[in-house]
Protein backbone atom coordinates (compact mmCIF):
# COMPACT_ATOMS: atom_id res chain seq x y z
CA UNK A 1 0.00 0.00 0.00
CA UNK A 2 1.31 3.41 -0.92
CA UNK A 3 1.31 5.26 2.36
CA UNK A 4 1.34 8.83 1.03
CA UNK A 5 -1.77 8.05 -1.01
CA UNK A 6 -4.06 7.46 1.96
CA UNK A 7 -2.41 9.87 4.39
CA UNK A 8 -2.94 13.04 2.44
CA UNK A 9 -6.72 12.70 1.81
CA UNK A 10 -7.45 11.60 5.35
CA UNK A 11 -5.41 14.48 6.75
CA UNK A 12 -7.36 16.94 4.62
CA UNK A 13 -10.63 15.35 5.68
CA UNK A 14 -9.68 15.40 9.35
CA UNK A 15 -8.57 19.05 9.07
CA UNK A 16 -11.99 20.00 7.70
CA UNK A 17 -13.69 17.85 10.34
CA UNK A 18 -11.69 19.62 13.09
CA UNK A 19 -12.77 23.04 11.82
CA UNK A 20 -16.40 21.97 11.56
CA UNK A 21 -16.36 20.31 14.98
CA UNK A 22 -14.95 23.31 16.81
CA UNK A 23 -17.30 25.70 14.97
CA UNK A 24 -20.27 23.55 15.86
CA UNK A 25 -19.04 23.22 19.44
CA UNK A 26 -18.76 26.99 19.83
CA UNK A 27 -22.17 27.58 18.30
CA UNK A 28 -23.76 24.94 20.51
CA UNK A 29 -22.22 26.37 23.73
CA UNK A 30 -23.39 29.83 22.64
CA UNK A 31 -26.91 28.52 22.14
CA UNK A 32 -26.85 26.67 25.46
CA UNK A 33 -25.96 29.88 27.27
CA UNK A 34 -28.65 31.81 25.39
CA UNK A 35 -31.60 32.86 27.56
CA UNK A 36 -34.29 31.51 25.22
CA UNK A 37 -32.91 27.96 25.57
CA UNK A 38 -32.75 28.04 29.39
CA UNK A 39 -35.10 26.07 31.59
CA UNK A 40 -37.90 27.99 33.30
CA UNK A 41 -36.61 27.15 36.79
CA UNK A 42 -33.16 28.52 36.04
CA UNK A 43 -34.71 31.62 34.52
CA UNK A 44 -36.81 32.17 37.64
CA UNK A 45 -33.77 31.70 39.85
CA UNK A 46 -31.79 34.11 37.70
CA UNK A 47 -34.53 36.73 37.84
CA UNK A 48 -34.78 36.34 41.61
CA UNK A 49 -31.05 36.68 42.21
CA UNK A 50 -30.80 39.62 39.85
CA UNK A 51 -33.68 41.48 41.47
CA UNK A 52 -32.12 40.82 44.88
CA UNK A 53 -28.86 42.21 43.59
CA UNK A 54 -30.68 45.23 42.21
CA UNK A 55 -32.35 45.88 45.58
CA UNK A 56 -29.00 45.65 47.32
CA UNK A 57 -27.49 48.08 44.86
CA UNK A 58 -30.39 50.50 45.30
CA UNK A 59 -29.87 50.34 49.07
CA UNK A 60 -26.20 51.04 48.52
CA UNK A 61 -27.09 54.04 46.38
CA UNK A 62 -29.27 55.56 49.10
CA UNK A 63 -26.61 54.74 51.68
CA UNK A 64 -23.93 56.46 49.68
CA UNK A 65 -26.22 59.41 49.03
CA UNK A 66 -26.73 59.83 52.78
CA UNK A 67 -23.01 59.60 53.30
CA UNK A 68 -22.41 62.23 50.67
CA UNK A 69 -24.98 64.54 52.22
CA UNK A 70 -23.49 64.18 55.71
CA UNK A 71 -20.01 64.72 54.33
CA UNK A 72 -21.15 67.86 52.56
CA UNK A 73 -22.81 69.10 55.72
CA UNK A 74 -19.71 68.48 57.76
CA UNK A 75 -17.58 70.22 55.16
CA UNK A 76 -19.96 73.17 55.26
CA UNK A 77 -19.63 73.26 59.04
CA UNK A 78 -15.89 73.11 58.68
CA UNK A 79 -16.00 76.00 56.26
CA UNK A 80 -18.03 78.02 58.75
CA UNK A 81 -15.58 77.16 61.48
CA UNK A 82 -12.70 78.13 59.28
CA UNK A 83 -14.35 81.42 58.41
CA UNK A 84 -14.93 82.23 62.05
CA UNK A 85 -11.33 81.31 62.81
CA UNK A 86 -10.15 83.63 60.05
CA UNK A 87 -12.35 86.41 61.39
CA UNK A 88 -10.95 85.78 64.86
CA UNK A 89 -7.41 85.89 63.54
CA UNK A 90 -8.11 89.14 61.75
CA UNK A 91 -9.45 90.60 64.97
CA UNK A 92 -6.43 89.39 66.91
CA UNK A 93 -4.15 90.95 64.34
CA UNK A 94 -5.93 94.28 64.66
CA UNK A 95 -5.78 94.11 68.43
CA UNK A 96 -2.12 93.12 68.47
CA UNK A 97 -1.30 95.85 65.99
CA UNK A 98 0.22 93.67 63.30
CA UNK A 99 -1.92 95.30 60.61
CA UNK A 100 -2.23 98.91 59.59
CA UNK A 101 -5.64 100.35 60.43
CA UNK A 102 -7.94 103.12 59.32
CA UNK A 103 -11.00 104.68 60.81
CA UNK A 104 -12.42 107.87 62.30
CA UNK A 105 -10.81 109.39 65.34
CA UNK A 106 -8.66 112.18 66.74
CA UNK A 107 -5.23 113.56 66.17
CA UNK A 108 -3.46 115.37 69.01
CA UNK A 109 -0.50 117.45 67.97
CA UNK A 110 2.15 118.49 70.46
CA UNK A 111 4.69 121.11 69.39
CA UNK A 112 8.21 121.34 70.70
CA UNK A 113 7.65 124.54 72.66
CA UNK A 114 5.01 122.95 74.87
CA UNK A 115 6.27 121.97 78.30
CA UNK A 116 5.21 118.34 78.18
CA UNK A 117 7.01 115.40 79.72
CA UNK A 118 6.56 111.69 79.11
CA UNK A 119 4.13 111.18 81.99
CA UNK A 120 1.82 113.65 80.29
CA UNK A 121 1.94 111.48 77.19
CA UNK A 122 1.11 108.46 79.34
CA UNK A 123 -1.76 110.33 80.90
CA UNK A 124 -3.12 111.37 77.53
CA UNK A 125 -2.89 107.80 76.23
CA UNK A 126 -4.50 106.39 79.38
CA UNK A 127 -7.26 108.94 79.08
CA UNK A 128 -7.79 107.96 75.43
CA UNK A 129 -8.03 104.27 76.35
CA UNK A 130 -10.52 105.22 79.05
CA UNK A 131 -12.57 107.21 76.55
CA UNK A 132 -12.93 104.14 74.36
CA UNK A 133 -10.04 104.43 71.95
CA UNK A 134 -9.63 101.30 69.88
CA UNK A 135 -6.11 101.92 68.60
CA UNK A 136 -3.48 104.54 69.30
CA UNK A 137 -0.24 105.46 67.62
CA UNK A 138 2.51 107.84 68.69
CA UNK A 139 4.09 109.33 65.57
CA UNK A 140 4.82 106.16 63.57
CA UNK A 141 4.74 103.79 66.55
CA UNK A 142 1.63 101.79 67.37
CA UNK A 143 0.85 101.64 71.06
CA UNK A 144 0.29 98.05 72.13
CA UNK A 145 0.49 96.17 75.40
CA UNK A 146 4.27 95.98 74.89
CA UNK A 147 4.91 99.63 74.11
CA UNK A 148 7.17 101.61 76.41
CA UNK A 149 7.13 105.36 76.83
CA UNK A 150 10.06 106.72 78.73
CA UNK A 151 12.70 109.39 78.87
CA UNK A 152 16.36 109.28 77.94
CA UNK A 153 19.40 111.52 78.06
CA UNK A 154 21.41 112.38 75.03
CA UNK A 155 25.01 112.63 76.20
CA UNK A 156 26.33 113.55 72.77
CA UNK A 157 23.98 116.42 72.05
CA UNK A 158 25.54 119.53 70.59
CA UNK A 159 24.36 121.60 73.57
CA UNK A 160 26.13 119.13 75.80
CA UNK A 161 23.10 117.81 77.57
CA UNK A 162 19.49 117.17 76.69
CA UNK A 163 16.55 115.03 77.67
CA UNK A 164 14.17 113.55 75.19
CA UNK A 165 11.19 111.27 75.29
CA UNK A 166 11.29 107.76 73.85
CA UNK A 167 8.72 105.37 72.63
CA UNK A 168 9.76 101.75 72.27
CA UNK A 169 13.32 102.95 73.05
CA UNK A 170 13.33 105.20 69.99
CA UNK A 171 13.65 108.93 70.13
CA UNK A 172 10.35 110.74 69.75
CA UNK A 173 10.65 113.57 67.23
CA UNK A 174 8.63 116.77 67.33
CA UNK A 175 5.92 117.50 66.45
CA UNK A 176 4.48 114.57 68.36
CA UNK A 177 1.26 113.46 66.71
CA UNK A 178 -0.98 111.09 68.63
CA UNK A 179 -3.43 109.38 66.36
CA UNK A 180 -6.30 107.44 67.83
CA UNK A 181 -9.21 105.55 66.34
CA UNK A 182 -12.52 105.56 68.12
CA UNK A 183 -15.67 107.64 68.42
CA UNK A 184 -14.22 111.19 67.87
CA UNK A 185 -16.80 112.92 70.07
CA UNK A 186 -16.33 110.53 72.98
CA UNK A 187 -12.56 110.78 72.71
CA UNK A 188 -12.64 114.56 72.65
CA UNK A 189 -14.98 114.71 75.62
CA UNK A 190 -12.72 112.32 77.52
CA UNK A 191 -9.81 114.67 77.01
CA UNK A 192 -11.49 118.00 77.48
CA UNK A 193 -13.87 117.33 80.36
CA UNK A 194 -13.53 119.90 83.15
CA UNK A 195 -10.66 119.03 85.47
CA UNK A 196 -9.42 116.53 82.88
CA UNK A 197 -6.06 116.14 81.26
CA UNK A 198 -6.39 119.19 79.03
CA UNK A 199 -7.23 121.46 81.96
CA UNK A 200 -4.31 119.93 83.77
CA UNK A 201 -1.95 120.68 80.90
CA UNK A 202 -3.36 124.19 80.55
CA UNK A 203 -2.02 124.87 84.05
CA UNK A 204 1.45 124.39 82.58
CA UNK A 205 0.58 126.53 79.58
CA UNK A 206 0.48 123.59 77.23
CA UNK A 207 -2.33 123.48 74.74
CA UNK A 208 -2.10 120.40 72.53
CA UNK A 209 -4.08 120.73 69.35
CA UNK A 210 -7.01 118.33 69.11
CA UNK A 211 -8.54 117.65 65.75
CA UNK A 212 -11.37 115.34 64.74
CA UNK A 213 -10.61 113.37 61.59
CA UNK A 214 -13.02 111.43 59.41
CA UNK A 215 -10.48 108.87 58.33
CA UNK A 216 -7.16 108.19 60.01
CA UNK A 217 -4.46 105.74 59.05
CA UNK A 218 -2.52 104.00 61.79
CA UNK A 219 0.69 102.08 61.08
CA UNK A 220 1.32 98.47 62.05
CA UNK A 221 3.91 97.58 64.67
CA UNK A 222 7.35 97.06 63.24
CA UNK A 223 7.97 93.56 64.56
CA UNK A 224 5.39 91.37 66.19
CA UNK A 225 6.18 90.14 69.65
CA UNK A 226 7.09 86.47 69.90
CA UNK A 227 6.03 84.44 72.86
CA UNK A 228 8.20 81.61 74.10
CA UNK A 229 7.44 81.11 77.75
CA UNK A 230 3.76 81.82 78.17
CA UNK A 231 1.38 78.90 78.18
CA UNK A 232 -2.33 78.78 78.73
CA UNK A 233 -3.22 77.79 82.26
CA UNK A 234 -6.37 75.79 82.80
CA UNK A 235 -7.29 75.27 86.44
CA UNK A 236 -7.58 71.55 87.31
CA UNK A 237 -10.62 70.16 89.13
CA UNK A 238 -8.97 70.62 92.51
CA UNK A 239 -8.13 74.23 91.83
CA UNK A 240 -11.63 74.84 90.60
CA UNK A 241 -13.04 73.42 93.80
CA UNK A 242 -10.79 75.67 95.80
CA UNK A 243 -11.80 78.74 93.86
CA UNK A 244 -15.48 77.89 93.88
CA UNK A 245 -15.34 77.31 97.62
CA UNK A 246 -14.16 80.77 98.21
CA UNK A 247 -16.24 82.55 95.63
CA UNK A 248 -19.60 80.78 95.28
CA UNK A 249 -22.52 82.99 96.14
CA UNK A 250 -23.88 80.09 98.21
CA UNK A 251 -21.07 80.62 100.70
CA UNK A 252 -22.20 84.14 101.08
CA UNK A 253 -25.86 83.23 101.27
CA UNK A 254 -25.36 80.32 103.67
CA UNK A 255 -24.73 82.40 106.77
CA UNK A 256 -27.96 84.23 106.10
CA UNK A 257 -29.73 80.89 105.79
CA UNK A 258 -28.37 79.87 109.14
CA UNK A 259 -29.66 83.02 110.61
CA UNK A 260 -33.05 82.93 108.93
CA UNK A 261 -34.72 80.15 110.98
CA UNK A 262 -33.79 81.73 114.27
CA UNK B 1 5.33 7.78 12.10
CA UNK B 2 3.06 8.41 9.12
CA UNK B 3 -0.11 7.79 11.12
CA UNK B 4 0.62 10.97 13.15
CA UNK B 5 -0.08 13.20 10.13
CA UNK B 6 -3.92 12.80 10.24
CA UNK B 7 -3.88 13.35 14.01
CA UNK B 8 -1.85 16.53 13.46
CA UNK B 9 -4.39 17.56 10.82
CA UNK B 10 -7.23 17.10 13.28
CA UNK B 11 -5.42 19.14 15.97
CA UNK B 12 -4.59 21.97 13.54
CA UNK B 13 -8.18 21.96 12.27
CA UNK B 14 -9.61 22.24 15.79
CA UNK B 15 -7.15 25.04 16.59
CA UNK B 16 -8.07 26.94 13.41
CA UNK B 17 -11.78 26.48 14.06
CA UNK B 18 -11.53 27.75 17.63
CA UNK B 19 -9.48 30.78 16.57
CA UNK B 20 -11.60 31.70 13.57
CA UNK B 21 -13.60 34.92 14.05
CA UNK B 22 -16.48 33.58 11.98
CA UNK B 23 -19.50 32.74 14.09
CA UNK B 24 -22.10 30.34 12.87
CA UNK B 25 -25.54 31.99 12.72
CA UNK B 26 -27.95 30.25 15.13
CA UNK B 27 -30.38 29.22 12.35
CA UNK B 28 -27.72 27.05 10.64
CA UNK B 29 -26.64 25.20 13.77
CA UNK B 30 -29.09 22.39 13.07
CA UNK B 31 -27.81 21.84 9.51
CA UNK B 32 -24.21 22.17 10.62
CA UNK B 33 -24.75 19.44 13.19
CA UNK B 34 -26.06 17.04 10.57
CA UNK B 35 -23.15 17.95 8.27
CA UNK B 36 -20.71 17.20 11.09
CA UNK B 37 -22.41 13.85 11.61
CA UNK B 38 -22.06 13.01 7.89
CA UNK B 39 -18.38 14.05 7.98
CA UNK B 40 -17.73 11.85 10.99
CA UNK B 41 -19.31 8.95 9.13
CA UNK B 42 -17.08 9.60 6.12
CA UNK B 43 -13.94 9.73 8.28
CA UNK B 44 -14.77 6.46 10.02
CA UNK B 45 -15.58 4.94 6.67
CA UNK B 46 -12.19 6.08 5.41
CA UNK B 47 -10.41 4.53 8.37
CA UNK B 48 -12.30 1.28 7.82
CA UNK B 49 -11.28 1.33 4.16
CA UNK B 50 -7.62 1.78 5.13
CA UNK B 51 -7.82 -1.21 7.43
CA UNK B 52 -9.55 -3.26 4.72
CA UNK B 53 -6.97 -2.10 2.16
CA UNK B 54 -9.76 -0.79 -0.12
CA UNK B 55 -8.93 2.90 0.42
CA UNK B 56 -9.53 5.38 -2.39
CA UNK B 57 -8.68 9.04 -1.73
CA UNK B 58 -11.07 10.41 -4.36
CA UNK B 59 -14.01 8.46 -2.98
CA UNK B 60 -13.22 9.60 0.54
CA UNK B 61 -12.90 13.31 -0.37
CA UNK B 62 -15.97 13.36 -2.60
CA UNK B 63 -17.96 11.35 -0.08
CA UNK B 64 -16.90 13.64 2.72
CA UNK B 65 -18.03 16.86 1.09
CA UNK B 66 -21.08 15.60 -0.79
CA UNK B 67 -22.38 13.65 2.18
CA UNK B 68 -22.06 16.67 4.45
CA UNK B 69 -23.65 19.02 1.93
CA UNK B 70 -26.43 16.64 1.00
CA UNK B 71 -27.25 15.88 4.61
CA UNK B 72 -27.50 19.58 5.41
CA UNK B 73 -29.58 20.22 2.27
CA UNK B 74 -31.87 17.31 3.03
CA UNK B 75 -32.46 18.56 6.54
CA UNK B 76 -33.19 22.03 5.14
CA UNK B 77 -35.57 20.60 2.55
CA UNK B 78 -37.31 18.62 5.27
CA UNK B 79 -37.78 21.80 7.27
CA UNK B 80 -39.23 23.51 4.20
CA UNK B 81 -41.60 20.64 3.45
CA UNK B 82 -42.63 20.10 7.05
CA UNK B 83 -41.11 16.61 7.16
CA UNK B 84 -38.47 16.00 9.77
CA UNK B 85 -35.84 14.55 7.43
CA UNK B 86 -33.30 15.73 10.03
CA UNK B 87 -34.13 12.74 12.20
CA UNK B 88 -33.88 10.40 9.23
CA UNK B 89 -30.37 11.71 8.51
CA UNK B 90 -29.38 11.42 12.18
CA UNK B 91 -30.68 7.89 12.24
CA UNK B 92 -29.01 6.81 9.01
CA UNK B 93 -25.63 8.38 9.78
CA UNK B 94 -25.76 7.20 13.39
CA UNK B 95 -26.25 3.61 12.29
CA UNK B 96 -23.49 3.88 9.72
CA UNK B 97 -21.08 5.41 12.23
CA UNK B 98 -21.67 2.56 14.65
CA UNK B 99 -21.28 0.01 11.88
CA UNK B 100 -18.04 1.61 10.74
CA UNK B 101 -16.74 1.76 14.32
CA UNK B 102 -17.61 -1.92 14.79
CA UNK B 103 -15.81 -2.82 11.56
CA UNK B 104 -12.75 -0.78 12.59
CA UNK B 105 -12.67 -2.56 15.94
CA UNK B 106 -13.08 -5.92 14.26
CA UNK B 107 -10.29 -5.35 11.75
CA UNK B 108 -7.83 -3.88 14.20
CA UNK B 109 -8.41 -6.78 16.59
CA UNK B 110 -7.85 -9.39 13.89
CA UNK B 111 -4.71 -7.56 12.69
CA UNK B 112 -3.41 -7.37 16.25
CA UNK B 113 -4.01 -11.10 16.76
CA UNK B 114 -2.36 -11.95 13.45
CA UNK B 115 0.73 -9.96 14.37
CA UNK B 116 0.86 -11.54 17.82
CA UNK B 117 0.62 -15.01 16.27
CA UNK B 118 3.33 -14.13 13.78
CA UNK B 119 5.67 -12.89 16.50
CA UNK B 120 5.03 -16.05 18.56
CA UNK B 121 5.60 -18.21 15.48
CA UNK B 122 8.90 -16.41 14.76
CA UNK B 123 10.01 -16.92 18.38
CA UNK B 124 9.11 -20.61 18.31
CA UNK B 125 10.57 -21.20 14.93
Amino acid sequence: MDKARWHIPITVVLLCLGIMLSLQFQAQTRVASDLTFQRTETLIAMVRSLSEKRQKLALEITDLGNQLRSQMESSRDEKKLLESIYAEREKMRIVNGTTALKGPGLTITIEEHMPIIYTDLLNIINELWNAGAEAISLNEYRITSHSTISVAEDAYHEDGYSIFMTVNHEKLEYPIIIKTIGNPNNLEKGLTLPGGIMDNLALFNAYPEIEKVEELELPAIEKPTSYYFMKEYKPTEKDKEKTTKTTTPQEIINPLKNIAPR
Amino acid sequence: MWFLLPVLGLIIGTYLGSNITFQLPPIYIKYMSIAVLASLDSVFGGIKAILEDTFDGTILLSGFFTNALLAALLAYLGDRLGVDLYYAAVFAFGIRIFQNLAAIRHHSLTKYRQRKARIRGERNG
